[in-house]
């Protein structure tokens, strides 16, 4: 049996190199992969606690958490290349059009 | 043994895990993105959340991989890595298929697998099931709308404008 507080550190560890990744990186799709990162961490954390505790319910909440995860990749990615089209970028620093 | 495995797969997990957002190239992230993905299904098949192992492997490994190198590849062609190999990366992709071919002969005709006893029914795929589509019945369906408004959806916002012309 694998003990919760590893489970707990590895997930907390995911989630926050994926945070960092999002915060601090430039490169739109580079910053969509850390968002991936930090939703494995939740998903860690769900799988082990439901492990830990013999309940279904972790695998079904991480399930439903892949799923959103898939959706926002595939329209996440459809807006990149829709803005990489107009722009020719997809650096974060030139996407400035809306400030005031 | 289970502990050793899953610190294993933690390690591999979390070192991949800061490949992917301090390498320069989009390229080498998305490798880097694939092996902690794999990783952390080791990491589920670990914890005994067989399923979400596999659906990690089939969705995340197999899906949203491929999509970000796709991509990468039409977003920025000119940075993409040329086609040049040393000898060790060679070497490395003839003896993969090789060993891994060698593999499934091996668990085909040499030695039968026989599985342990006890383990015909696996309960928690039972409970797992039952819950899933009784009590989280009403998710389930609604990520299904969601996944088909995504589908819509994304096809819309990135399909070229007619009227744009070339591009």
């Amino acid at each position: 049996m694998v003990p919760i507080n590893a489970v707990f550190a590895l997930g907390i560890l995911l989630f926050f190199l994926g945070l960092f990744g999002v915060l601090f990186r430039k490169n739109l799709i580079v910053m969509l992969m850390s968002l991936e990162l930090l939703l494995n961490g939740a998903n860690v954390l769900l799988a082990g606690l439901g492990s830990h505790l013999r309940s279904p319910r972790g695998a079904i909440f991480a399930l439903f958490v892949i799923l959103m995860a898939v959706a926002e990749a595939a329209v996440g990615f459809a807006l990149v290349l829709s803005y990489f089209r107009q722009k020719r970028t997809y650096d974060v620093d030139e996407l400035n059009e809306l400030k005031g | 043994m289970t502990t050793f495995v899953f610190y294993l797969f933690a390690a591999l997990a979390v070192g991949s895990a800061v490949m992917v957002i301090t390498r320069k190239n989009a390229m080498h992230s998305v490798l880097y993105l694939a092996f902690t993905v794999l990783s952390v299904a080791g990491v589920f098949f670990t914890l005994q959340a067989e399923y979400l192992g596999a659906i990690q492997i089939l969705v995340y490994g197999g899906g949203i991989v491929v999509l970000y190198i796709f991509v990468i590849i039409i977003v920025n062609l000119e940075e993409v890595v040329p086609e040049r190999r040393k000898l060790f990366p060679k070497l490395f992709i003839f003896a993969m298929p090789a060993l891994l071919a060698l593999q499934v002969v091996n668990v085909l005709f040499m030695n039968r697998p026989t599985a342990p006893p006890g383990t015909e029914r696996s309960l928690e795929f039972e409970a797992l099931a039952e819950m899933l589509f009784t009590t989280y019945a009403l998710p389930f369906e609604v990520a299904s709308v969601l996944l088909l408004a995504v589908l819509v959806g994304a096809v819309l916002i990135a399909r070229r404008r007619l009227s744009r012309g070339s591009d």
